[in-house]
């Protein structure tokens, strides 16, 4: 019957103060769009800056001589290597075709024969792109047997990494400080909505309730309006991205869509906002009424 | 019941209780008289555990106010009903559900709480007002609403702070006749008044404050 009691009083504060409730929902919306917003710009910056580097990390040359062989054990070690993400290879053939299209230029009618080496292209995981591990891996594979050079354009990847390692930077400090700002803003707004039941909270005060029976339906109330928060302001990302699609504007690689767990952190963060927010403010009413 | 032992209070803007001696028994029915200032409501408060004293003890039923806990707090407030000269009903819900809301507090039943709700209305006189809001009756009618809240869920003590002041003389009169006849029915009441015919028409003990002082505790 308390439960009863909490749920129906977490409901019926809301249609009782539904102005207050509605500018909390819109405080905690805002501030949530802003942290979505926040999230999938990094996460969207990032996906740009890593586009920017070469389609691969490093390229293994093979000798002229070897055989299908050598060239099958040596795909097989490169693939067995640990934090491989993708290995490409590109035979003769290939290569001779790239080179063509680069220069314009039949290199195999110029010459008798086609000098240009197969190689493979090889691409790293996010957790082994470094260079510690990309130059070990570099030393173990020109050890091999018929690897002839091991090409890795480290300048170009050392400036891609800082580039990144200062977005992340910079994202995680702006991040931080929506998150910061956002918590000033929906506290401000929760405290207005909790000074407008100042009455119920000083009645059920005297007439015995518990600090706990007090508290709990402002909880379940600032539960739900951070529920609403959360979903409306995932709509309006969604409506925003398609904005940007509809006037052509920019070509998201990243959408809202395609990553649940930014949706479900923005509702979760909305409800847990919201919900400390409001017990926060009731407990300082209590502390001001007693 | 309630008992005041050596109580002193003192606020920033100097003290306003002074050494304090007094018991209140089972079944008493007490005046706490004495002019606006007194400390009336600073005594009823350290009753209900909204004020602590700096120096001696208040005890009510059973818990002492040195130390106690919040939550025993709350459980003595389950057990005192409380009437204020404001009414401090909730304009925004309707009178059953005032009624009503100490029992919800309380984790009553719905059946039982519908079937206590119509009973002290129907015992003071507001079957009729159950769904009309507090702006919608009279003063005397919100004082009695005050009251049926304050009883239905049988409490051990009534305070009462000067629950005539905003009344006419009649609505004063009906008040006192449903605050005695509660007190009939075996629960202790504890009235403040300045209103020196009060006592008169009713006489009951009555303890006279004076500046933070008891003056006078007079039994009839």
């Amino acid at each position: 019957m308390k439960l009863s009691y909490i749920i129906r009083e977490g409901i019926i504060g809301i249609s009782r103060s539904r102005m207050p409730f509605m500018n909390s929902v819109f405080s905690v919306t805002i501030a949530l769009v802003f942290v979505g917003i926040g999230i999938l710009s990094v996460d969207n910056g990032l996906q740009y800056i890593g586009d920017l580097q070469a389609d691969y990390d490093l390229e293994i040359f093979l000798n002229n001589e070897s055989g299908m062989k050598e060239t099958r054990q040596i795909a097989a070690i490169i693939t067995e290597y640990p934090g491989i993400l993708r290995v490409e290879y590109l035979s003769k053939e290939d290569a001779a075709a790239l080179y063509n299209a680069e220069f314009g230029e039949d290199v195999l009618s110029l010459l008798d024969d086609n000098p240009l080496p197969s190689s493979f292209r090889v691409n790293f995981d996010e957790n082994h792109r470094s260079i510690a591990y990309i130059q070990s891996f570099i030393q173990s594979m020109e050890f091999l047997e018929g690897v002839d050079e091991v090409m890795f354009k480290k300048d170009l990847f050392d400036r891609v990494q800082g580039i990144m390692q200062k977005v992340y930077t910079i994202a995680a400090a702006a991040l931080f400080l929506i998150i910061l700002s956002t918590v000033f803003l929906t506290a401000n707004n929760l405290r207005l909505m909790i000074l407008a039941r100042y009455e119920f909270i000083e009645a059920v005060r005297l007439l015995g309730a518990s600090d706990f029976m007090v508290k709990a339906p402002f909880f379940l109330e600032g539960g739900i309006l951070g529920f609403l928060g959360g979903i409306i302001a995932v709509l309006i990302i969604i409506g925003l991205e398609t904005a940007l699609d509809v006037y052509q504007i920019i070509d998201l690689p990243i959408r809202i869509m395609n990553y649940p767990e930014v949706i479900l952190g923005l509702i979760l963060f909305g409800i847990s906002l919201s919900a400390l927010g409001v017990l926060k403010s009731v407990r300082r009413m209590l502390r001001f009424v007693a | 019941m309630i008992s005041f032992d050596n109580v002193h209070l003192r606020f920033d803007t100097g003290i306003s209780l002074r050494d304090l001696n007094f018991d209140i028994e089972k079944n008493e029915f007490v005046y706490l008289y004495g002019p606006s200032g007194s400390g009336k409501t600073s005594i009823l408060k350290l009753i209900y555990m909204d004020l602590f004293p700096n120096d001696g003890q208040v005890k009510v039923l059973g818990h002492v106010s040195t130390g106690i806990k919040r939550r025993d707090i709350a459980r003595i407030r389950q057990r005192i009903g409380m009437v204020f000269q404001k009414f401090r009903l909730l304009s925004d819900r309707d009178i059953y559900s005032n009624i009503a809301l100490p029992l919800e507090i309380q984790g009553h039943k719905s059946n039982e709480i519908r079937r206590k709700v119509v009973h002290v209305a129907d015992e003071l006189g507001l079957h009729s007002r159950l769904h009309h809001f507090p702006h919608e009756l009279s003063g005397g009618e919100q004082q009695r609403v005050a009251l049926a809240r304050s009883t239905v869920n049988s409490p051990d003590i009534i305070l009462a702070d000067e629950p005539t002041a905003h009344l006419d003389e009649k609505a004063s009169a009906e008040v006192m006749e449903w605050i005695w006849k509660i007190h009939a029915g075996g629960t202790s009441v504890l009235f403040a008044t300045h209103k020196e015919h009060i006592l008169k028409q009713e006489p009951a003990r009555t303890i006279s404050i004076d500046s933070g002082e008891i003056i006078q505790d007079r039994s009839v």
